[in-house]
């Protein structure tokens, strides 16, 4: 750029003119060298801004002095800067408030953390780490190695984590540390990493677990406590004399002791497999609301029958609700004990005692009549003996006569019944029940053979039996020929014998009517008939159960009505040599 | 949703620094639609060096900055920090 004063080179004349033109011409020659000075400068300031800017310097061709001028980079790279500066304000008032949020979140967490550098000199350290770890007195600990202050040491022992941290670049856990009647669980982190990659500093956060800690304790503690009260519930239930199930909320059998399997003669896995209601299958319809366990109720000495194996066994069952603590229902605790031998024994007592009495009420009746009887029995046939009487007389005493007779054999019977209502069994008699068996048959075969009863025999070597044969072998034909009378005529009617560990049996089988069940309970009771009035005593039956009772044996008997009827005489073997 | 502006620059055929000074003028120019986010600045270059100087600078300045390379060219879109 040229001065418009330069264009007039040709001098004016006077000196005083030219001197001013000379000056004002070293003044823009100065001028220009100023302007081409600060042009650099502004080039020189562009290009050290542009590389602050991280790009390359202007280059001349890129834009000449009037374009650098005119473009204004230096007011373009202020401005940026500007924004540069807000931006960074804003970024440090954020850096600031996340740094307070963090002091805040440092000192206010549940955790003790500290910052630990290589030299295992505190950096930084929360309250909840002074509260947990540094002793009251000690004021500040930063800048004091953490060996002294948390571990009371003179040195980091080997067994701290932070050592391994710097050692390794590992986080290590340590699950127990006591300190101050506390217990800690310690973290070490790596936190910060030098140039060579070397950890310089640890995170250490110490978790306060007593609480924890002491929950174990105290759980291990009712932990032993249940065991041995189990163990010792166990041992009660185990050794009680009463067998004991307990079910769970769908009646399935989830505990038992060693007296029920010993009464159900079943074993552990058996049982464990039923559901309650399973295991006492024949229980009548009307017992079985004590299995549920929706039944809330206590029931109490209830009379069951059990099938096993090979005996049927009547047990006396208890039952309890158990509920949960919160009242819920959840199973139920049944107790029972075996009532077959005592339920036996009443029965005999009974029946004895019901047959002593009515064996003295007839012995007493029959002794009465007896006399009377004998006289009007004498006069009648006396009276018949004559000659003077008219037919129709003779036939009317006749009938007196046969009535008296009759009447005097039941009375006979009634004797003797009474007598053996009263009298002991005999001592020390023995029989073969095979024998007994072949005699009775031999007494009824006539009458079988009349009635066209075929008899079939199925005799087994029996041992012997207590008991006197000729007892034995009245019972037998008592229960023959009632099998007989009920089938009438043209029947089958099976005997067999056998025997078991501690008792023989002899099985009675006919194809006749059978009885009807409403009847089945009482044909043991004497004067209990269904024969036509006079034909029959009811005494029969009685008189037979009397004499197996006094054996220590029973009668069974089973019948299914157009069938036929079954029954079976039980007595003990006898033990003077079978034993 | 207001809708952005979009602010169109096209510095094809132009290498740097012009082009960092270029972009730096229209950020100043229009800095207050650019932070509050009502407009954004497409930058069309095919320099390759001011796909790093352009975003280096312009984040620093407080905004996004994403690179596309397009089939011709560079799009650089600047507009506000989410």
């Amino acid at each position: 750029m040229k001065s418009p004063l330069a264009k007039k080179n040709k001098p004016v004349g006077t000196p005083a003119v030219d001197k001013e033109v000379a000056a004002l011409q070293k003044e823009i020659r100065r001028l220009r060298k100023e302007n081409v000075r600060y042009t650099r400068y502004i080039r020189e300031k562009t290009n050290q801004l542009l590389e602050v800017m991280g790009t390359l310097p202007l280059r001349p061709e890129e834009f000449d002095d009037s374009e650098l001028l005119s473009l204004d980079p230096i007011g373009i790279i202020a401005g940026s800067f500007a924004q540069v500066y807000e931006y960074l304000n804003e970024t440090i008032s954020d850096l600031s408030e996340a740094r307070d949020e963090l002091q805040a979140i440092f000192d206010a967490t549940g955790v003790g953390i500290s910052i630990i550098d290589q030299d295992f000199a505190i950096v930084k350290c929360n309250e909840k780490q002074r509260e947990l770890l540094v002793d009251r007195h000690q004021k500040n600990v930063c800048g004091s190695y953490c060996y002294e202050v948390y571990c009371l040491k003179n040195g980091p022992g080997l067994d701290c984590p932070a050592v391994d941290t710097f050692a390794t670049g590992r986080p290590v856990v340590v699950d127990e540390v006591r300190k101050k009647d506390k217990y800690f669980q310690l973290v070490t982190t790596p936190y910060a990493k030098g140039t060579n990659g070397e950890v310089t500093r640890v995170i250490e956060v110490a978790l306060d677990i007593t609480a924890r800690k002491k929950a174990e304790e105290e759980e291990q503690r009712q932990r032993g406590f249940y065991l041995a009260e189990k163990s010792k519930l166990a041992s009660v239930l185990q050794s009680l004399s009463e067998g004991l199930l307990v079910t769970d909320s769908r009646n399935r059998i989830i505990s038992v002791n060693g007296s029920a399997l010993q009464i159900l003669d079943l074993s552990q896995k058996q049982v464990l497999e039923l559901k309650i209601d399973e295991l006492f299958a024949e229980s009548p319809p009307e017992s079985r609301a004590m299995f549920d366990v929706n039944t809330l109720y206590a029931c109490q000495n209830v009379e069951l029958p059990f099938r096993g194996e090979n005996r049927k066994l009547l047990l006396s069952v208890n039952a309890v609700p158990l509920f949960d603590p919160d009242g819920t229902a959840i199973g139920r605790v049944f107790t029972f004990r075996d009532i077959t031998e005592e339920k036996h024994r009443q029965e005999i007592f009974h029946r004895t005692e019901k047959l002593a009495a009515i064996g003295q009420l007839s012995a007493g009746i029959a002794h009465e009549l007896n006399t009377p009887l004998g006289s009007i029995l004498g006069y009648a046939r006396l009276l018949l003996k004559g000659n003077s009487l008219q037919p129709d007389q003779r036939e009317r005493l006749a009938i007196i006569a046969e009535q008296a007779k009759k009447s005097s054999s039941i009375i006979r019977e009634l004797l003797d019944f009474s007598r053996l209502s009263t009298q002991l069994p005999s001592q020390d008699a023995c029989c073969d029940l095979n024998n007994v068996v072949t005699e009775a048959i031999r007494v009824l075969q006539t009458e079988m053979d009349k009635r066209f009863i075929n008899i079939k025999l199925n005799l087994m070597p029996v041992l012997e039996v207590e008991a006197d044969p000729k007892r034995l072998e009245q019972v037998l034909v008592n229960i023959l020929l009632n099998s007989a009378q009920a089938i009438g005529s043209e029947g089958e009617i099976d005997i067999s014998t056998h025997h078991a560990e501690h008792e023989a049996r002899i099985i009675v089988r006919d194809n006749g009517p059978g009885i009807p069940t409403e009847n089945l309970s009482r044909i043991f009771d004497p004067f209990f008939t269904t024969k036509p009035v006079g034909t029959g005593t009811g005494l029969g039956l009685s008189i037979c159960t009397g004499i197996i009772n006094d054996y220590g044996g029973a009668i069974d008997v089973r019948s299914i009505p157009d069938e036929g009827t079954v029954f079976t005489i039980i007595l003990p073997l006898y033990e003077g040599t079978n034993g | 949703m207001a809708k952005i502006r979009t602010i169109e620059l096209n510095i094809l055929g132009q290498v740097c620094p012009a082009c960092l000074l270029v972009v730096l003028r229209e950020l100043n120019t229009h800095r207050k639609r650019l932070k509050n986010g009502e407009a954004r600045l497409i930058v069309k270059t095919d320099h390759r060096d001011t796909t790093r100087t352009i975003p280096e600078s312009a984040r620093k300045m407080g905004y996004d900055v994403e690179v596309r390379n397009l089939d011709t060219c560079y799009e650089i879109t600047i507009g506000k920090k989410e």
